[in-house]
């Protein structure tokens, strides 16, 4: 016998940290915690910055996002794979968010606006007062959107996800995504035009 | 990266010409609202295609004007967008942890197995037996665990188990099996102290190359 490190040790989860999401998921599925809490911390931070981009508030993102967590949780025995697992998890978060917003209106003023990620600021040079005022503006505008299309908007742009993955998410086809993703740009591009 | 973009794919008559004409406005139904350009492109198309391809592959976009200008009047909203795209991780490692102390307080045991020892009545959780038995798996190289169910056989203390698998092909795949269930077999009977009636294992999945795993080791593969 060889390698022979079965051990419950904290090791056990880090062992885990080159597994696909699917194989993550399906041990999930069957109560292996330590599998779960890869997948929430290897998705974590980008739902964040979906649910921050979608309320606001980073502290509305991280209700938003914690919920979706534990409501996967819950529903992983049911889940069939028929979706892959990042794209069911910003399903999740996508509706969790639509639900705090029908709670509680967001409201526009300064300080509810999409924040700059700051933890940057010590890796990177700081931003002009100028650029933080055209983010606080895009934020702005992003929030007066169709929520369909700032969905959309957000998926494809902050996100990076292909076509096919935003239309898996907002259950439409991707004729609707781009469609959508046009008419958001447009918006955004006549709100953000005084920064030109 | 160009998915889904009609004008990703190499339209060869209309390569290398500055102006172009010809059926990028008409093939395709504009969106409401929509634009066509001087040139004869949609604006939805020349915006498309600025973000989702190399500004290298779309030599059409550079070379025309009017592609440039509308591409251009993005930019503001892209410049504003990097700032938002810029992931936030402080919050996380406290949502993590939030997280799964909610999960771990929704534990899910499985049914109870009894252990091979009849007269003190020993039993052990399904899930948590599983969860030793996957990492038994694992150590083998090339192999990693999925699904692991343990099935009750006859009246005794007998235990079933079932697990799937995914494996990587860089040697024969029933050597590598073979080596799995030994393993788990080992683990199972040495660790545990199941009777074990046998290991059933179905490969369900093929691994992609194998990171550089060392005995004892964990990769750093998940970052």
């Amino acid at each position: 016998m060889t390698e022979r490190t079965v051990s419950p040790s904290p090791e056990g989860d880090l062992l885990g940290r080159d597994l696909p999401d699917g194989l993550l998921a399906v041990r999930a599925a069957e109560g292996d915690e330590d599998s779960f809490a890869i997948l929430v911390r290897r998705h974590g931070s980008s739902l964040l910055t979906l649910a921050r981009c979608m309320l606001g508030s980073p502290q509305d993102a991280e209700e938003a996002v914690q919920d979706a967590f534990v409501s996967a949780w819950r529903r992983l025995p049911e889940y069939r794979h028929s979706a892959e697992f990042r794209t069911w998890m910003y399903r999740i978060t996508v509706n969790r968010c639509l639900t705090m917003r029908r709670r509680r209106p967001p409201p526009l003023s300064l300080d509810v606006v999409v924040e700059p990620a700051a933890g940057d600021a010590w890796s990177q040079p700081a931003r002009s007062a100028e650029q933080d005022a055209a983010t606080a503006a895009l934020s702005r505008a992003l929030a007066e959107l169709d929520v369909g299309q700032r969905i959309c908007w957000i998926l494809r742009e902050v996100e990076g996800l292909p076509y096919k993955e935003i239309a898996h998410v907002t259950r439409t086809s991707e004729p609707t995504v781009r469609g959508r993703l046009f008419r958001a740009r447009r918006s955004l591009q006549e709100a953000m035009g005084p920064w030109r | 990266m160009a998915l889904g973009d009609p004008h990703a794919r190499p339209s060869g008559p209309h390569r290398a010409h500055g102006l172009h004409s010809g059926p990028a406005a008409a093939d395709v139904p504009p969106f409401a609202g929509d634009e066509v350009l001087p040139c004869g492109r949609l604006l939805s198309r020349v915006w498309e295609q600025a973000r989702d391809a190399a500004p290298a592959d779309d030599p059409r976009t550079a070379s025309c004007p009017h592609c440039r200008e509308a591409v251009e009047g993005l930019a503001t909203v892209n410049a504003a967008t990097r700032a938002l795209r810029t992931e936030d991780t402080r919050g996380l490692h406290a949502l993590a942890d939030r997280v799964m102390s909610i999960v771990g307080a929704e534990v899910r045991p499985g049914r109870l197995l009894p252990l091979a020892d009849p007269d003190r009545d020993l039993r052990i959780a399904e899930n948590a037996a599983a969860k030793v038995l996957r990492q038994a798996a694992d150590t083998v190289h090339g192999a990693r665990a999925a699904t692991c169910r343990l099935v009750p056989e006859g009246e005794g203390t007998d235990v079933r188990v079932i697990m799937t698998l995914a494996a990587a092909l860089d040697r024969p795949l029933r050597d590598r099996v073979h080596e799995v269930r030994r393993a788990v077999l080992h683990s199972a009977v040495q660790d545990l102290g199941l009777a074990v009636s046998a290991v059933d294992i179905a490969v369900v999945e093929v691994l992609e190359q194998e990171p550089l795993l060392r005995p004892g080791f964990p990769t750093g593969g998940g970052g």
